[in-house]
């Protein structure tokens, strides 16, 4: 399925797009105006609708005027919109982009496991993600290059990371782009392997036990505030005060819960503590619709869809070819469908739902999409998830996912209609600020080869770690090599080493206190150098560059 | 008030159509003409059962079947009661919650995994209720779930045995003091440690019930102030052991740490307690009927460590001649596919009756679990959970042909597809041995692999 080249999508096609006046690359430069009038553009305000050559005017960030005959206002920086296609900009309701990992300095040897420090076992309702925010991150660039202008975002961590936050996907400090703060309390049901709870059967039941503790002490606070008099005093406890608005069903609890099992987990958990719940990043839902509608639970389907390995293998004499291997091969191939039409059956039970794209890869989201709108999922109930649904499920959409008169200026323009084959996003207006998403130079098709030798070094903020790595060729884009640097004098074979195009991805495992963590390095290759960042387990992202041996 | 009303009004709404969801498929089917092991009532031949709406509603001889319902000739064939397997780890996505020595609150409802192909296997060995439990690395694990193997659902609540008692895992001896005192450097380091672990948690539970208990009493009184203890569900978790909500079932093997749970659970006031494994509960077989507890064992698996060494396959019949009602159990998941060998085993260590011997994997399990009301034995009313054998089941050429939970046939070895996983994993690789080569790759095997390969072509 990664047939495409990644990032071929967002290739510049320069010739669609003529600007009247120089506009900021990005923003660079301040505009010389916060008025934009983007004309003889066919807009699709909402699902459904289509004005042809229409204008939209955008003025101190809001939609100031959509339609056919709108007037221009003399300020305004028009964008001449012939051959472009306006959608409201879309919005993801489950991201970790732009959210930067909490910097733990905690390492130290927990003497109980059975007891541990709230922080080390994932509980930490009462963190913000607005602490975390990078404006800076290149990703946000990436994801509002894909057509998106808001996301809910959640902090990165296990069990309970803390309160999610609705974004827009532009702006210079996390408060410029906080639009809705504490959107949700967020959790996952991950744990720290080696401390309580460690198994999802203890992540549940510590759910349970702080709502539980959580509810009598809302409660006692409250009576204690009317009246403190004679009253023992209440001990203040943020984990638990972070709960109350979950308690009192003010704040809802935006979930993960990708399998069809931890799906009805949740929605037992759900129906135990009676909580408003978001389910996020639904992968394998297509089975149980009926429990998830009847539940209430609003939802955010996972934009992924997995790859066939049989793709990456293409291998032409397959010695295991037999009937069982068919059937098996039949069998999966059936899942793969399954999930891509799992959106279309959401749609067809009625259940309201946006998109969430935490484990896909942004040159894949569109391409993802088309296959789900083949799949059978109904192009404007595709258009609907992307924008206004995402904003109704977000309580925003009085702000957000229409272009409407009055709404916040987040608005796409796409060189095709958003599920043709060789649409591209062209320009994305974010909260009235006009960024472009062609760029001339970026991608030049390298076809060199990494096999080889390279010296890299990541750069942690304790220390610089160097690294060798060895690859060997395997099968199309597929490689194989062994890894050796700082504490890994043995060598570690690496688990899946893939170019595609010039971006280089590989993943070995190691040991960290006691831990099995897995590392990913993804990065681009130019010639004999590379670069691009190391992820190490919950640990967090790191830079890390490389250059090639010259001797082998 | 009115608001509050409309709140009770909606959840009920919205809970309704969930709670009817969870109702498991019930089935009619009108077995004929087979031999009868009824258990609790010897063994009738030529004799007709029918389970209608999931239950037997009569057993005879030339029973109509009414109009829709499914016949199967049982001409020839063994018909039994659904085995039942007392201590089960199946269906399970984890085990052990290893982190503590006391872990009573977690439930293994939480982890049940209704995919587990391990299910349908133990379907075709005849099985249709078990339990399954946590781990033994905890002096007080997880709470257990009675289960029926109703494979097929997608819904782990559609699997849940409803209204079977609660149950707990204990476990003495040398699984806790190696994870937690060999591997997290802490209380219980010996048997000794074991025991102080289980007195302390539990003295604190009472402490802590009568805590609430009081808290609950003042809270009625005119004009109260106060405020409520902190809750703590692994605490409440073991009130209600207390209480005699919990079947205890602990695993145990050397004799002298079956007495000690046994004093323990005498000092606590703790009556309803299941030895599970008790590999030396032959030694203490007159002491363990004394005191009223059960017995779950092993048909003849011992020397896999140090405190199973003196072990005896007369273990069961020596348990049940001193009048301690035991049971025969798996705790594997391969082994749970042919229990009826384990039972039979009886019959040649200890010369147990056939009937007593089947006793030990369905009626007994079944009391031991609370559920006999319901299952253990082919009787009117009981629910319509069958297996039928081509051969006595308690012969070693036995082939169980047919499963039938609640009326629906959930194995039948006639059609028996060879993939019967509910889901797939669509990123799954076929080839787990690593012979799978590579195109392009290099290894110093050579032209080896290659005749390797050939090796299992040349068929």
């Amino acid at each position: 399925m990664r047939r495409f080249v990644a990032n071929t999508i967002w290739i510049a096609v320069g010739a669609l797009l003529v600007f009247t006046t120089a506009v900021a690359q990005d923003q660079e430069l301040a505009p010389v105006s916060d008025t934009y009038a983007i004309r003889n553009v066919t807009i699709f305000p909402s699902p459904g609708r289509r004005i042809e050559k229409g204008t939209i005017i955008i003025r101190n960030g809001l939609i100031d005027g959509v339609g056919e005959n709108v007037p221009i206002p003399p300020t305004a920086i028009i964008i001449e919109g012939d051959s472009l296609f306006a959608y409201a900009a879309f919005i993801e309701g489950l991201s970790k982009t732009g959210v930067k990992t909490p910097g733990e300095d905690d390492h130290s040897r927990i003497e109980d496991p059975g007891n541990p420090p709230p922080h080390r076992a994932g509980i930490n309702p009462q963190r913000d993600v607005r602490d975390y925010l990078d404006p800076n991150d290149p990703n946000i660039k990436e994801l509002r290059c894909a057509g998106f202008g808001a996301s809910q975002v959640v902090p990165r961590g296990i069990l309970l990371p803390g309160s999610a936050a609705v974004i827009l996907l532009g702006g210079k400090t996390p408060d410029e782009m906080v639009l809705k703060p504490r959107s949700a309390c967020y959790s996952e049901l991950t744990s720290n392997k080696t401390v309580y709870p460690s198994t999802v059967m203890a992540v549940l039941a510590k759910w349970r036990e702080l709502y539980h503790q959580a509810e009598l002490a809302r409660d006692y606070a409250a009576i204690y505030a009317t009246n403190a008099t004679g009253l023992p005093r209440p001990e203040t406890n943020r984990t638990l005060e972070a709960f109350y608005p979950v308690t009192t069903r003010q704040q809802p609890v935006l979930f993960r819960a990708s399998k069809v099992l931890d799906v009805q987990r949740v929605l037992a958990l759900q129906k135990e503590l009676g909580f408003v719940l978001i389910l996020g990043d639904v992968s394998e839902g297509w089975d149980i619709t009926d429990m998830i509608k009847a539940s209430g639970a609003r939802v955010f389907l996972s934009l992924d869809i997995p790859e066939d390995p049989e793709e990456k293998k293409k291998s032409k004499k397959d010695s295991l070819e037999n009937a069982e291997l068919k059937a098996l091969t039949k069998r999966r191939s059936e899942f793969i469908q399954k999930m891509t039409a799992q959106a279309a059956a959401f749609d067809s039970a009625g259940i309201k739902f946006g998109f969430s794209a935490l484990d896909t890869k942004y040159s894949d989201l569109h391409k993802n999409l088309r296959s789900m709108v083949e799949a059978g999922l109904n192009p404007d109930a595709a258009l609907a998830a992307l924008t206004i649904n995402a904003a109704e499920i977000l309580g925003i959409d009085d702000r957000l996912g229409t272009i409407e008169k009055g709404k916040i200026a987040n608005v796409a323009l796409f060189s095709k209609p958003i599920f043709d084959k060789d649409a591209k996003v062209m320009t994305v207006f974010v909260d009235g600020a006009l960024y472009t998403c062609t760029e001339k130079d970026a991608h030049k098709k390298t076809a060199s080869t990494v096999e080889g030798t390279w010296r890299m070094t990541a750069q942690t903020p304790k220390e610089e770690i160097e690294l060798k790595v060895v690859l060997r060729k395997s099968v199309g884009k597929h490689y194989s090599g062994t890894i050796t640097g700082t504490r890994m004098p043995e060598g570690i074979e690496l688990t899946d080493v893939t170019l595609d195009g010039k971006t280089l991805k590989f993943m070995y495992d190691v040991l960290l206190e006691g831990k099995p963590q897995e590392v990913v390095v993804e990065g681009d290759v130019e010639g004999k150098t590379f670069k691009g960042k190391i992820t190490v387990g919950e640990y967090g992202n790191y830079p890390i560059e490389g250059t090639k041996d010259p001797e082998r | 008030m009115k608001v509050l009303r409309w709140q009770i009004v909606i959840a009920l709404l919205v809970t309704f159509p969930m709670a009817a969801t969870a109702q498991p498929d019930v089935g009619d089917v009108l077995i004929r003409n087979g031999t009868l092991l009824t258990v609790t009532n010897g063994t009738l031949e030529n004799t007709d059962l029918l389970i209608r709406k999931g239950k037997i509603t009569a057993i005879g001889k030339n029973l109509t079947a009414p109009e829709g319902c499914r016949v199967i000739d049982a001409t020839g064939l063994f018909v039994m009661p659904g085995i039942i397997d007392a201590h089960s780890h199946i269906a399970l996505e984890a085990i052990n919650e290893m982190s503590s020595p006391l872990t009573p609150e977690v439930r293994m409802c939480d982890a049940l995994n209704p995919l587990d192909i391990s299910i349908y296997r133990a379907l075709a060995g005849g099985v249709t209720t078990i339990q399954t439990l946590h781990g033994s690395a905890n002096a007080i694990g997880g709470q257990s779930v009675v289960m029926k193997l109703r494979y097929g659902t997608l819904n782990p609540t559609e699997l849940i045995f409803e209204g079977a008692p609660r149950g707990i895992k204990f476990a003495l001896g040398e699984n806790p003091t190696r994870v937690h005192g060999a591997g997290h450097n802490m209380v219980p380091r010996t048997r000794m440690g074991v025991e102080f672990v289980i007195r302390s948690a539990l003295t604190e539970a009472r402490e802590y019930q009568k805590k609430w208990d009081e808290y609950n009493e003042q809270k009625m009184k005119r004009g109260f102030r106060g405020a409520p203890p902190e809750y703590d569900d692994r605490l409440e978790t073991l009130a209600e052991i207390l209480r005699g909500n919990i079947i205890v079932h602990c695993h145990s093997y050397r004799a002298d740490e079956i007495v000690m749970i046994m004093k323990v659970c005498r000092d606590f006031g703790i009556k309803k307690l299941v030895l599970q494994h008790a590999n030396e509960g032959f030694k203490v077989a007159p002491e363990i009927a004394a005191f009223g507890a059960m017995a779950s064992v092993f048909s003849d698996a011992w020397a896999y460590k140090f405190e199973v060494y003196y072990s005896t396959a007369y273990n069961a019949a020596i348990l049940t001649r001193n009048g301690v009602l035991t049971s025969i159990n798996s705790d594997d998941p391969g082994v749970i596919r042919h229990l009826y060998h384990e039972a039979s085993k009886t019959l040649k260590y200890g010369g147990l009756s056939r009937d007593e011997a089947l006793a030990l994997i369905t009626i007994n399990p079944a009391k031991q679990l609370g559920i006999d009301n319901r299952v253990g034995s082919l009787e009117v009313g009981k629910d319509g959970d069958v297996a039928i054998f081509r051969g006595h089941p308690l012969s070693i050429y036995t082939v169980p042909v047919m499963t039938i939970v609640d009326g629906i046939v959930r194995f039948d070895r006639e059609k028996d597809p060879d993939d019967m996983r509910i889901y797939v994993d669509p990123e799954e690789r076929f080839d787990q041995s690593g012979f799978e080569v590579p195109e392009g790759y290099h290894d110093c095997l050579g032209t080896a692999t290659e005749t390797f390969h050939q090796l299992f072509e040349s068929h």
